[in-house]
């Protein structure tokens, strides 16, 4: 962007000029940020330029320059791959439950929680429902595993003390997205609830009251006051959680992926991973990374020009 | 009824809702604590009781032989050592590049728009996981604790929020006159902003603490030798596998060879598991109650400008 104005001559001396002086005035600045801007460099900038692999035949012994070009083939192979459509679907699927499941409840809980006059249960219960958020994935699998374990889950004993047969929960495809969302929302729907909190604690507390003189019950100032407040931070969320709807969480998916669930589980990152690095066909899974990331991209952006016309909050 | 008064009378509608509000959030906060809560007592109760489901509400047969067999594992000690390592090293590493950065994108410079973009473009686009992997491998990165402590050091959200909050709680009156006195970037930024922001790191330190600790799958793509594998990593293998339920999970071999014989060995290891949670879980989580106080506040912060 710069060199475009920099050829323009009179521009150039100044242009120079002035940024001689602000280096000079803060050439600090420029250390402090320069250990984020290698380490950024490093592990995201590098990398692109390992994409063009994804247009190569990799070999090892040939290096990332040296690999013959193949054009669009690892693509195209993708798009025709057994599992393709099946991958696809269930990266989507897993996301739009996730977000049909996942996105209303934060908001509730948020207007629940902003009604509790009890301050000492109140703030005990903000501490409670962050605390899940803190659980590692791998501890929440484990959870699974051993909560819904055939022979030894307390799940499974409930269910067999009731009088049913125990449920290979871990096994069976049809549980696959349940689980994953249920415990999706189990960790995370109190600490979403934090951005709602927050929106609510910013309302004018004269408002309350002045409804509370009113008359207005608390479903009325719910309904006429939390809700109107809440309406554009909500709308960006949802259009933002829009964006990512082929984005995979590759380490909670790997975590709960059994040979009997891959009819759901196996999703577009899990794939990657596996084809990738186990099976180490770089070539190929570079090119499907960089198709879903292409397509994420432009979804982040439109999305975020739409956000944008909403109102006047975005993410760039 | 005299409407007058601010604090008004409630009405019947108002009193069914706090009943049910509060029904609400007791069978919630029940959801939520019940499952930590049984894997605490199902850690001190005794292997059989936890196999038979006869462990509910309350520790059975109280024994400790769940954490004896923790702490004889030796592959998981180490780890746990590991991780300690890598979550320390990385998070210091982390907060301080962050705080830099954040520091020098909250002033105005030359060709700060550029580095803006540098940064925020990552967010939306990365070069996949594959990429990074070969490009790490000729960096001969691979297998080194050097990764373990710089890979995913500067998180571009956790700056954004750091920058915010150092340029809306910092007056600039501070650094006018810092610079009067005849301060420079780098005496303003140690003298001034980093005592001024201690809200801000107590957060970062969280964020990325914790998101050190949890992360398993970086080891798992890069780390080969054994004895360099964080705790998570080897957690996976014990807890979070299909064959966890059988006698052939990791916990189990680690102890097939012991003395006592094998049904014991599968006894302990039915409560060893539980025991890994509560290990591996706790210092998450011991961290954010010490730091809830400042947490909570600058979350917020963070949350409404990001």
């Amino acid at each position: 962007m710069n060199s475009k104005y920099a050829t323009t001559g009179r521009k150039k001396g100044t242009l120079l000029q002035r940024m001689g002086e602000s280096i000079k005035r803060d050439w600090q600045l420029y250390v402090l940020l320069l250990p984020a801007i290698v380490l950024i460099f490093i592990f995201c900038y590098l990398p692109m330029y390992g994409i063009q692999i994804a247009f190569r035949d990799y070999k090892a012994v040939r290096g990332i320059t040296g690999s013959e070009w193949v054009g669009l083939k690892n693509f195209v192979d993708f798009f025709n791959a057994y599992y393709f459509e099946r991958l696809i679907s269930n990266t989507f699927l897993l996301n739009l439950y996730g977000l049909l499941w996942g996105f209303p409840l934060p908001i509730m809980m948020a207007i629940l929680l902003n009604q509790i006059e009890w301050s000492r249960f109140k703030k005990f219960t903000q501490t409670v429902i962050y605390v899940p958020h803190f659980i590692s994935t791998v501890v929440m699998a484990g959870i699974l595993y051993l909560f819904l374990s055939p022979d030894s889950g307390v799940v499974n004993s409930l269910i067999k003390t009731l009088g049913g047969k125990s449920v290979h929960f871990m096994i069976e495809p049809g549980w696959f997205r349940t689980l994953y969302i249920a415990s999706d929302m189990w960790q995370h729907s109190g600490w979403n609830t934090i951005i709602y909190i927050a929106a609510l604690t910013g309302i004018d507390p004269g408002i309350y009251e002045a409804a509370t003189i009113d008359g207005a019950t608390k479903l009325q100032k719910i309904r006429h006051i939390d809700i109107p407040h809440l309406i554009p931070i909500v709308v960006m969320m949802l259009i933002l959680n829009c964006g990512s709807l082929l984005v995979s969480n590759t380490d909670k998916a790997l975590l709960m992926q059994t040979p009997g669930n891959m009819l759901t589980s196996d999703i577009i990152g899990v794939y990657v991973y596996e084809m990738g690095l186990t099976k180490a066909q770089f070539s190929y899974t570079t090119a499907i990374g960089l198709f879903i990331n292409v397509i994420n991209f432009v979804m982040i952006v439109t999305v975020n020009w739409i956000a944008r016309r909403f109102g006047e909050t975005s993410l760039f | 009824m005299k409407g007058t008064a601010v604090k008004v009378k409630k009405t019947i509608g108002d009193k069914t809702f706090d009943v049910l509000n509060g029904i609400f959030w007791v069978t919630a906060l029940f959801a939520i604590i019940y499952p930590l809560w049984f894997i605490i007592i199902a850690s001190v109760s005794d292997p059989d009781a936890v196999i038979a489901g006869n462990v509910l509400f309350w520790p059975k047969d109280f024994s400790m032989i769940g954490y004896e067999a923790v702490f004889e594992h030796k592959e998981l000690l180490n780890s746990y050592k590991n991780s300690i390592f890598y979550t320390i090293a990385g998070t210091a590493l982390s907060v301080i590049v962050t705080m830099m950065a954040a520091y020098a994108l909250s002033r105005k410079f030359a060709g700060k728009k550029a580095v803006n973009f540098y940064f925020v473009f990552t967010m939306f686009f990365t070069g996949g996981l594959i990429p990074q992997f070969l490009m790490n491998q000729r960096l001969g990165l691979h297998d080194t604790v050097i990764l373990m402590i710089i890979i995913n050091s500067v998180s571009i959200w956790n700056l954004m929020v750091a920058r915010t909050y150092v340029s809306m709680n910092i007056p600039d009156e501070l650094y006018e006159a810092a610079v009067m006195d005849g301060a420079t970037h780098f005496t303003y930024f140690f003298s001034t902003v980093l005592p001024l922001s201690g809200t801000i790191i107590a957060v970062l330190c969280v964020y990325y603490g914790v998101a050190r600790w949890n992360d398993y799958f970086t080891a798992l793509v890069y780390i080969r030798d054994r004895s360099k594998l964080p705790l998570q990593t080897i957690l996976r293998e014990i807890i979070a596998t299909l064959s966890s339920s059988t006698s052939t999970d990791a916990f189990f071999s680690a102890y097939a060879n012991d003395t006592k014989g094998m049904t014991d060995a599968i006894r302990k290891a039915a409560v060893a598991k539980y025991c890994c949670i509560v290990v591996s879980t706790a210092p998450a989580v011991i961290l954010y109650i010490f730091m809830q106080k400042y947490f909570i506040k600058g979350v917020m912060l963070g949350s409404l400008k990001g």
